[in-house]
């Protein structure tokens, strides 16, 4: 989304320039004056020499000119869908079935809490249901965004809020496993990775930062704000995290893959937060206009209506 | 009139469900059912009217046994229901839901069809056939492992009124079929509904289709506030003007038809009000 | 080194060539289709896929037998990491969904480029490092620090750009020939507890009812100009979404009396079909799973 303008901004650097290194030859590092001349920035060390170098375009550097005119040209095209599923394959197999393993305590927790609901009052399940669906329907649709293109909520703050960490999580993981099957958004071998970031550490950053700030008697639409702003960052931040381990930079380590992923996602994730967390708002304060009643008479929102 | 007022009555069918007195109430303010009793006998084509609210959906519910009545009492075949024999009640009085989308619960239509008699708790082989039997019953073969969220309302109607055959009830209720169908849907409805009648069906249909009500139903019961004010033949109810207005119900066209036709003397007396357009075009087969 | 640049440039520009016809083609194609009543009346292509799996001629075949099949040639294209696998399992996967299953090959590669985007962010964090001092082949001054990459790290990056679609391949080969239905039956029988897989089919029906509602909600606001800049738009967008929950909420009593009308019990029983395995799709699992490892025994 606002990825263009972001690589404009740091073409035009005015310290954008390269440097000679011992393992390559000059014609090679000659490809990143193509990007310079791309946006008629000169401003680089000044050296005429590579500025012309940088001008008169070899071949290899038109590629990069049509390369990254293309990938520019692709944030008009290319849906930003739902970014943060980690898409199927991109994981080592054994990082799959560690997050899944991760997982599988917040699961057991949430499922032992969904059939003690569900004991109590059997139409629960249908009402369940409906959540679930609720859910996976709020992040599929497109949400308003300034550039046009499209992207999607999380819910996963929306989940906690209403409906609390364990039931988000139950439902989380259902949600995951249709986005994968419908929608082709995260896979199955993602799926613990996916669940981790986006049905448990979101929610229940989302659902923790609630019930505090709600104690702390703060404005009701400030803090739906900041816990699900937050929550979708923090989905971010561990997804991020989750990719880092899996792919650590081979000089830096974990900790620069961490901040190389952190900074590449940034730019989509941070204005989506504040979106997600806009319309959590408005969804909260909608739902509470005109279904207090209905939420209440359930006693299943009883949890989050108390706030 | 005197035609059909009188075979009814003279050879009267044995009681299935018998209901006395039911109260029911959502809220306190307001009853949804104010003491209705109602005798429904083996093989009757009863349309139930009246205008929204006036309490036949929680009727239904109530025979059907998924409400339970404050107070009152509902009779099958004689025996009389308590809270244990609640389910005997569901499994022979089905109820064919306004809204399929909100009785379709299954992904596909042989699953879904297959819901009732599996809770019926009938071997599979059993359950097989009645899918298969309900399914051809409603024209639906060929469809059953399509999903029901790509069917048409049409056809959803016709899956929910499968999920229903499918049961094998004695009654069968619809709670207003027509109401989301184009014409030629609602003419397949009406098919399968002469269909069901030749097969001794006992049908009970609430609807706002004066003129389907006129055409179809050998009894018709008025409600209005909770109360049953009206209930007996068609031609009866309809000509009770008193009734009509308080149920927000209108006369059917046939009938304002054959009055203006027997006040300017083109119908002699004595002949029977018709009850379909072919009834009407048999009246006048000698003169035009 | 020059060709594997070239390849990364020539896979994105395909890629985005790709996606920017298909997506106009399709969006044209989709209205003068009939088929596309049923799935077009969401948001663009959400629910594109399940579609094609209800028209797939790999739809008779045993759900089981091919969420196996799917799983195995996923985890062998995963696990084994080697970039003629992930190869041979993006072709085998593909002629099985496209030719065997009767997709036409446009949808195929414009569902194939859905995780594009991520797939893009996450490969360009490998392929380009961050370092404080000059490294790598490549690389560039970004005022305190520098971007750079190597003929390694492009290499890596290429490997895993394909083993994601190898993998998303062997998923789709699954999902575009069973409908989320059957997959929900596959998990019944593998034993995942009936809570949960009644839940998930419940869930499944009524994403579709929601998505209906939603999308009458969502027309009538429109019309009323709910979405005509971006404040209202998502003022709309939340009122729309809340009162989604409420309807449904109060559909969730009129649902349950439904299900108790027909002797309900806390329990949702379902006939299933049993469709059984022939011998030549088994061949086909065989042969294909056998080749992908002949591969990988050859290339190792």
């Amino acid at each position: 989304m606002a990825y263009q303008g972001y690589a404009v901004q740091q073409a035009r650097r005015p310290a954008f320039y390269e440097r000679p290194f011992p393992a390559t030859d000059d014609s090679r590092n000659g490809v990143y004056f193509a990007a310079l001349s791309l946006f008629g920035k000169q401003e680089g060390d000044g050296s005429p020499e590579r500025g012309k170098k940088g001008i008169a375009m070899t071949k290899k550097q038109k590629k990069l000119v049509v390369f990254i005119t293309a990938l520019c040209g692709m944030f008009a095209i290319v849906p930003a869908a739902n970014a943060m599923h980690i898409m199927e394959g991109f994981l080592p197999i054994t990082f799959c079935v560690l997050w899944g393993v991760f997982c599988v305590p917040f699961l057991v927790v949430g499922f032992m809490n969904i059939r003690k609901r569900l004991d109590e009052n059997r139409q629960m399940m249908m009402l369940l249901a409906l959540t679930g669906a609720f859910v996976f329907v709020i992040s599929s649709l497109k949400i308003p965004s300034v550039t046009g293109s499209c992207s999607h909520m999380t819910g996963t703050g929306l989940g906690a809020i209403l409906f609390g960490p364990c039931v988000t999580s139950i439902l989380g993981i259902i949600v995951l496993i249709f986005q994968a099957i419908l929608l082709a958004h995260g896979g199955v071998t993602s799926l613990g990775a996916n669940c981790f970031s986006m049905a448990i550490a979101g929610p229940l950053l989302s659902f923790g930062l609630y019930k505090l700030l709600a104690k702390s008697g703060m404005n009701r639409k400030v803090n739906v704000f900041i816990a699900a702003f937050a929550g979708d960052l923090f989905t971010y931040c561990v997804t991020s995290f989750q990719l880092a381990l899996a792919h650590p930079s081979p000089t830096g380590g974990f900790g620069y893959a961490l901040v190389k992923y952190l900074g590449v996602f940034a730019p989509t994730q941070v204005p989506l937060a504040v979106i997600e967390g806009i319309l959590t708002v408005v969804i909260v304060i909608g739902l509470e206009t005109y279904a207090k009643d209905e939420l209440k008479g359930i006693g299943f929102l009883k949890g989050a209506q108390n706030g | 009139m005197a035609m059909m007022g009188g075979g009814m009555n003279g050879e009267k069918k044995e009681i299935i469900l018998q209901a006395r007195d039911l109260h029911y109430a959502y809220s306190e303010e307001k009853m949804a059912l104010d003491g209705v009793s109602l005798d429904i006998r083996e093989g009757e084509k009863i349309a139930v009217m009246g205008s929204n609210g006036a309490g036949k959906s929680t009727f239904f519910l109530n025979i059907n046994g998924v409400l339970k009545s404050e107070s009152g009492e509902i009779a099958y075949r004689g025996e009389k229901m308590t809270k244990k024999t609640l389910n005997h009640l569901r499994k022979n009085v089905g109820i064919v839901f306004q809204d399929a989308d909100n009785q379709i619960i299954a992904s596909t239509v042989r699953a879904e069809v297959s819901f009732g008699p599996m809770n019926l708790k009938l071997p599979r082989t059993e359950v097989a056939g009645r899918v298969d039997e309900a399914l051809a019953y409603m024209n639906l073969q060929g469809f059953e492992n399509r999903p029901p969220h790509y069917l048409s309302g049409g056809e959803k109607k016709r899956v929910s009124i499968a999920d229903i055959l499918a049961m094998h009830p004695e009654i069968i209720i619809f709670d207003e079929p027509t109401a989301a169908l184009d014409p030629v849907n609602a003419d397949m409805l009406e098919e399968v509904l002469g269909k069901m009648a030749e097969d001794g069906k006992t049908i009970l249909i609430s609807t706002h289709d004066v003129d389907f009500a006129y055409r179809w139903a050998e009894r018709i019961v008025v409600f209005c506030g909770g109360r049953i004010i009206a209930d007996g033949e068609p031609l009866e109810v309809f000509r009770d003007s008193e009734v009509l207005k308080r149920a927000n119900l209108k006369r059917p066209m046939l009938l304002d038809i054959y009055e203006i036709l027997r006040g300017q003397g083109l119908v002699k007396e004595g002949m029977a009000c018709p009850r379909n357009v072919d009834e009407f075009a048999a009246l006048f087969a000698g003169k035009l | 080194m020059e060709t594997y640049v070239q390849m990364g440039l020539g896979l994105t520009a395909i890629a985005m060539g790709l996606q920017g016809i298909f997506q106009s083609g399709w969006e044209k194609r989709r209205h003068g289709h009939r088929h596309h009543r049923l799935g077009h009346k969401h948001d663009g292509a959400v629910f594109s896929i399940d579609y094609y799996a209800y028209a797939s001629r790999l739809r008779g075949w045993n759900p089981g037998f091919k969420a196996l099949f799917s799983m195995v040639c996923l985890v062998l294209c995963i696990a084994c990491d080697n970039a003629y696998v992930s190869l041979g399992t993006i072709l085998l996967m593909g002629y099985i969904t496209v030719i065997m299953g009767g997709l036409s090959f446009r949808r195929y590669i414009s569902l194939m480029t859905i995780p594009i985007v991520f797939l893009f962010f996450g490969s360009v964090a490998i392929a380009v490092g961050v370092a404080p001092f000059p490294v790598g082949q490549y690389h560039v001054h970004m005022g305190f620090f520098y971007l750079y990459c190597s003929d390694e790290s492009i290499l890596a990056t290429l490997r895993l750009i394909a083993r994601a679609f190898g993998a998303v391949s062997a998923m789709y080969m699954l999902t575009l020939s069973t409908p989320a239905s059957e997959v929900i039956l596959v998990l019944r029988r593998i034993h995942v507890p009936r809570l949960i897989v009644e839940l998930m089919n419940m869930i499944y029906r009524y994403i579709f009812l929601m998505m209906d509602t939603q999308c009458r909600m969502k027309n009538a606001a429109e019309s009323r100009l709910g979405y005509c800049d971006f404040r209202t738009s998502c003022i709309s967008f939340g009122q729309v979404a809340g009162n989604l929950l409420v309807v449904s909420l109060k559909k969730g009593n009129a649902y349950y009396q439904a299900l108790e009308a027909r002797c309900y019990d806390g329990e949702l029983r379902f006939l299933e079909e049993e469709k059984a395995v022939t011998a030549g799709q088994a061949a086909v699992a065989v042969v294909g799973v056998a080749a992908l490892l002949a591969v990988w025994g050859l290339t190792v």
